[in-house]
């Protein structure tokens, strides 16, 4: 495999937002969900997670609560807000449009 | 949407910002639960604790950047940082309170200066009418050819006919000012009155404090008993605030009159500098003068008009409509209405009356840029302290700099100290100001019903922020740029600058002192040119001698005394009076010189036939008895004095002065001439004597004609007689009074002052002092100021050339060449600022070519004294650290890092 891709901010937040459309979950599960689904293309390293929920929270496209875990803990949930998922939407278009853009370039027979 | 998540993201700042710990302490624990949960994965491959740990800190990341990331990501940094800021600054002021106490002081100066003065101006030009509406108040003003507007006032059955027919108007109202002896509960005053038109408070809009006010329906029929509205602030002094004076009844003048209410606190009647004590409607007039004269007459003219623009009429459509209205009675009276046009005017520029040339505007504008000169004068001062301080924290800011901080964030911290000095130095100005409104708001004059009421209202709160404001970050921005740009490389390596300046480059040093001289400059030379103009003007010669005159006005028609009975008390007390020991001389008048108001006549000279569309000019005069000249010592240039014969029987004669004689008569004898004040059909009285000229109205009048005739072919009640004494005037007061009580049981004596106290009042001197006053404390902390400020920066100079001047004397230099050295720049620094102070205090007291008598604006006499007297002390404030510099130990100073 070769490196693990760098990301761009704003594809970094659109990940978190698609992810987070399917089902609420925490910090930790958001990490392991993406290393999953990427099949450990993209590697994002927790230290630059964080700030980036916290930054969709103020913006306020997600919001946070505290709930109880098992093991008797309590772990902050994020889910999507319905302005997230409007956000989601576009920006998902966005990018359609855009690598569809790319991959036509670089499909492009050399001569 | 927008809104809920506004609300949303609002909530959550907020929280970030006011439970800053709680939210750390969630971001540790949602972090820490991560690791947990890194751990154990590990754990369970099958790593030890310990190494589990490690490997899951690993694969996190840096966890603080990650927590410091966190924080900046809630965006509330700058909220943080300024609160960091202004934490720092009030640590660095607590530091250095001698020169934090300096810096406020200054300021508090300029900025109480200019708040208070600014209150002032705000009282009486700039606030609204307490009414509802108040930009649909209008004055409407006589406009005559070749007079000044407002010079003449409407005449009663004039006022009706357009309060009836300007159809632009809601409602005309108009008052006669006047004024009327009180009597209530054996206490009497005199209060100035205004007799109002019967819709002037409903037109106005006013609603009473207590009781009612004056209805439309009552007020303008003649003989009605007359009602009486108080003033709120005359209420609460002459009635102690009484609630029970509605329905009192008293005495006005002499006839008996009811109390129905008092006005609301905040109004002050249509002059916005002078308060009215009490309200009678327009039919009390009958009170003053045959009422017949006042109702028909349409050439008696005593009535200010006012009106109230109907809602959505434009000032042009107004004056159309009185531009009708004017030509209408034009044709319908030739005689008396077709020589003037009436003008609308918005009540705001017709303060504190419509008149042509209103000095109140020139001399607002002139304080105003006045204690702005104070205010820089502070500032630069501040800049000065500023600057010295800035350099000397280089190593601080380089230091900062070196930690991370960008150049944006140094300035705004020590943009937060400049704006935190300016805060309190404006906080201590606004309460400098409100003391000093205080002292002014107390002048209460005799004569003339000022009031200066400058509470704070939120035009001078803006202003005062505004001022502040400006103090603190305008004056901050330098200092905070010169310090934030320091190279880090070169302020860590090197010590203490060395070079003489660091941030405080000469070029700068050099403006602060130019400048300072010349603001300080502009403020002395307008200080000086005050004073020498009340200087002069005491000693105008007015015509009489003023020294040892009492005056004491009376009026037996308040007491029910009748024409012939009148006279004979006059007659007899004047016997008495003059009986008195210490009593030279003593005469009777009907006006008093700088007394207030006297009366005017139309002078229609024999035989000269009028212009069609002119009207006769207006002459002032004095009703007198044949011994007045000589008591107050009037000099008769020419023809005989007034005797006992010039009585009702004998021909009418009059005494006129050079003045008139040299404009009506101009080439020729005026003795034996004859004219008339009623027109050219006579009377006619004939001038038999002329005297010196005098000062009539005001102290400080052009020369204009005036005349007098004898009060006993002019019956007039109310009369002042003048008493003059060999002893002070004063002491005899009481012994006048009694022969006066003997006379007449229960006469009110109206006022009883020595002639030298009338000259303080607001007819003599009293506007030249207050003036002068202001404009010397103005000047005084503008010296003070700039002395300070001079000092000041000549001293932070000569220390930072220290190493230069100890390497200077080790090489031979003596006492006299350092001196020279550090002095001689100052001098020539000085010297450009009295130049440039001069040219500015020579523009700005162009303007003040209205305001000062006696001399002119560029009165050489003041320029030069100011001029020395301020290059004395400034140059002063030079020598002395000049001379500190010479007694630099060399070798310390070359020790010196």
């Amino acid at each position: 495999m070769s490196k693990p891709a760098d990301l761009v901010q704003g594809t970094l937040d659109l990940l978190l937002l698609k992810i987070l459309a399917l089902e609420p979950m925490n910090g930790y599960a958001i990490s392991q969900r993406l290393k999953q689904v990427s099949q450990d293309v993209l590697q994002v390293s927790d230290g630059s997670l964080y700030p980036a929920l916290h930054k969709l929270e103020q913006e306020g496209w997600i919001t946070a609560e505290w709930k109880a875990t098992e093991n008797n803990r309590r772990a902050k949930f994020y889910s999507l807000t319905r302005m997230g998922r409007k956000h989601l939407e576009k920006e998902a278009g966005n990018w359609a449009r855009l690598s569809a853009a790319i991959s036509r370039v670089v499909k492009l027979n050399e001569v | 949407m927008g809104t809920e998540r506004s609300i949303q993201m609002i909530a959550l700042r907020l929280r970030s910002l006011f439970r800053r710990r709680q939210v750390d302490q969630e971001l540790d624990e949602e972090i820490r639960e991560h690791l947990d949960h890194l751990t154990n994965n590990y754990i369970a491959k099958g790593l030890a604790p310990r190494e589990a740990r490690e490997a899951a800190l690993r694969e996190f990341g840096g966890v603080v950047q990650a927590k410091e990331n966190c924080r900046d990501a809630r965006k509330v940094n700058w909220l943080q940082n300024l609160v960091q800021d202004v934490r720092f600054g009030v640590r660095m002021l607590r530091k250095s309170p001698g020169v934090t106490a300096v810096v406020v002081i200054a300021l508090a100066l300029g900025v109480g200066a200019n708040t208070s003065i600014f209150s002032i101006v705000d009282g009486f030009l700039l606030r609204p009418l307490p009414v509802p509406s108040p930009e649909q108040i209008t004055v409407l003003a006589i406009q005559q050819k070749d007079a000044p507007i407002g010079s003449s006032g409407f005449s009663y059955p004039e006022f009706l006919d357009y309060r009836r027919q300007a159809d632009t108007f809601s409602g005309v109202f108009g008052l006669v000012l006047s004024s009327v002896q009180l009597t209530s509960n054996d206490l009497s005053d005199r209060c100035f009155v205004n007799y109002v038109s019967g819709n002037f408070f409903s037109a106005l809009g006013v609603k009473p404090a207590l009781g009612r006010l004056i209805l439309p329906s009552e007020g303008e029929t003649p003989d009605e008993p007359p009602v009486v509205i108080l003033d709120y602030s005359y209420w609460q002094r002459r009635f102690n605030g009484d609630p029970g004076v509605v329905g009192r009844r008293i005495l006005v003048d002499d006839k008996s009159a009811t109390i129905i209410g008092v006005a609301p606190q905040r109004f002050h009647g249509m002059f916005s500098i002078f308060e009215m004590d009490i309200y009678l409607p327009m039919s009390a007039m009958s009170l003053e003068e045959p009422a017949i004269a006042f109702w028909n007459n349409r050439d008696r003219r005593r009535i200010l008009a006012f009106g109230r623009l109907k809602p959505g009429v434009s000032l042009r459509e107004a004056q159309s409509s009185l531009d009708v209205v004017t030509a209408r009675l034009a044709s319908q009276y030739p005689a008396t209405d077709k020589w003037f046009t009436v003008r609308a005017l918005p009540e705001k520029s017709a303060r504190p009356i419509a008149y042509a040339n209103n000095s109140f505007v020139v001399i607002s504008g002139l304080f105003l840029v006045l204690a702005a000169f104070v205010l820089l004068l502070a500032c630069l001062n501040v800049e000065n302290i500023l600057l010295a301080r800035g350099s000397a924290r280089q190593r601080e800011m380089g230091i900062r700099a070196a930690l991370g901080a960008g150049r944006v964030r140094l300035i705004c911290q020590m943009l937060a100290e400049s704006v935190l000095l300016a805060v309190l130095g404006g906080a201590a100005g606004i309460a400098i100001g409100v003391l000093a409104n205080r002292w002014t708001n107390a002048i209460h004059l005799k004569d003339i019903p000022l009031q200066l009421d400058s509470t704070l209202d939120w035009r001078v709160l803006i202003f005062a922020a505004a001022t502040v404001l400006f103090a603190g970050i305008v004056v901050g921005l330098l200092p905070a740029i010169r310090a934030s740009s320091a190279d880090v490389n070169i302020v860590l390596h090197t010590g203490p600058p060395r070079s003489p300046g660091g941030i405080h480059r000469p070029g700068i040093r050099n403006f602060l002192i130019v400048a300072q001289v010349a603001g300080s400059l502009v403020l002395l030379v307008a200080a000086g040119l005050f004073v020498r103009s009340l200087q002069k003007v005491q000693g105008f010669d007015l015509g009489f001698e003023p020294d040892h005159v009492l005056n004491v006005t009376m009026d037996p028609h308040g007491i029910g005394y009748d024409e012939a009975r009148t006279k004979g008390f006059y007659r007899d007390i004047e016997t008495r009076v003059r009986a008195l020991p210490g009593v030279q001389s003593a005469g009777l008048a009907s006006y008093v010189p700088m007394g207030g108001f006297p009366s005017k006549a139309a002078v229609s000279i024999e035989g000269r036939p009028t212009v069609a569309g002119e009207q006769p000019p207006r002459v002032l005069f004095n009703c007198v008895d044949p011994a007045y000249l000589e008591t107050m010592h009037v000099s008769l240039l020419r023809g005989r004095n007034f005797t006992d014969s010039d009585d009702e029987a004998a021909p009418l004669v009059v005494i006129i002065n050079q003045t008139m004689a040299d404009r009506f008569w101009p080439h020729e004898d005026a003795i034996g001439k004859r004219f008339s004040m009623e027109g050219t059909a006579g009377p006619f009285v004939e001038v038999i004597g002329v005297t010196s000229d005098g000062k009539y109205q005001t102290i400080g009048e052009d020369a204009q004609p005036f005349f007098y005739v004898p009060l006993a072919q002019n019956f007039v009640s109310k009369r002042t007689l003048h008493v003059r004494t060999l002893v002070p005037p004063e002491s005899i007061a009481a012994t006048v009074k009694d022969e006066i009580a003997r006379q007449a049981r229960g006469l009110p004596i109206v006022n009883i002052e020595t002639m030298k106290q009338l000259l303080q009042g607001a007819f003599g001197v009293f506007a030249f002092r207050l003036a002068a006053t202001l404009a010397a404390v103005l000047g005084t902390i503008g010296l003070i100021l700039a002395v300070v400020g001079v000092y000041g920066v000549v001293s932070f100079a000569a220390s930072l050339r220290t190493r230069e001047i100890g390497i200077r004397m080790a090489l031979g230099a003596d006492a006299r060449d350092i001196l020279n050295l550090v002095w001689l720049q100052g001098v020539r620094l000085v010297l450009w600022g009295i130049a440039i102070g001069m040219a500015a205090a020579w523009a700005l007291a162009r303007a003040m070519r209205h305001l000062v008598a006696g001399i002119s604006t560029s009165d050489p006499v003041t320029y030069c004294t100011v001029a020395i007297l301020l290059s004395v002390v400034v140059l002063l404030a030079c020598w002395i650290p000049a001379q500190r510099a010479t007694r630099v130990d060399p070798m310390v100073a070359l020790r010196y890092e």
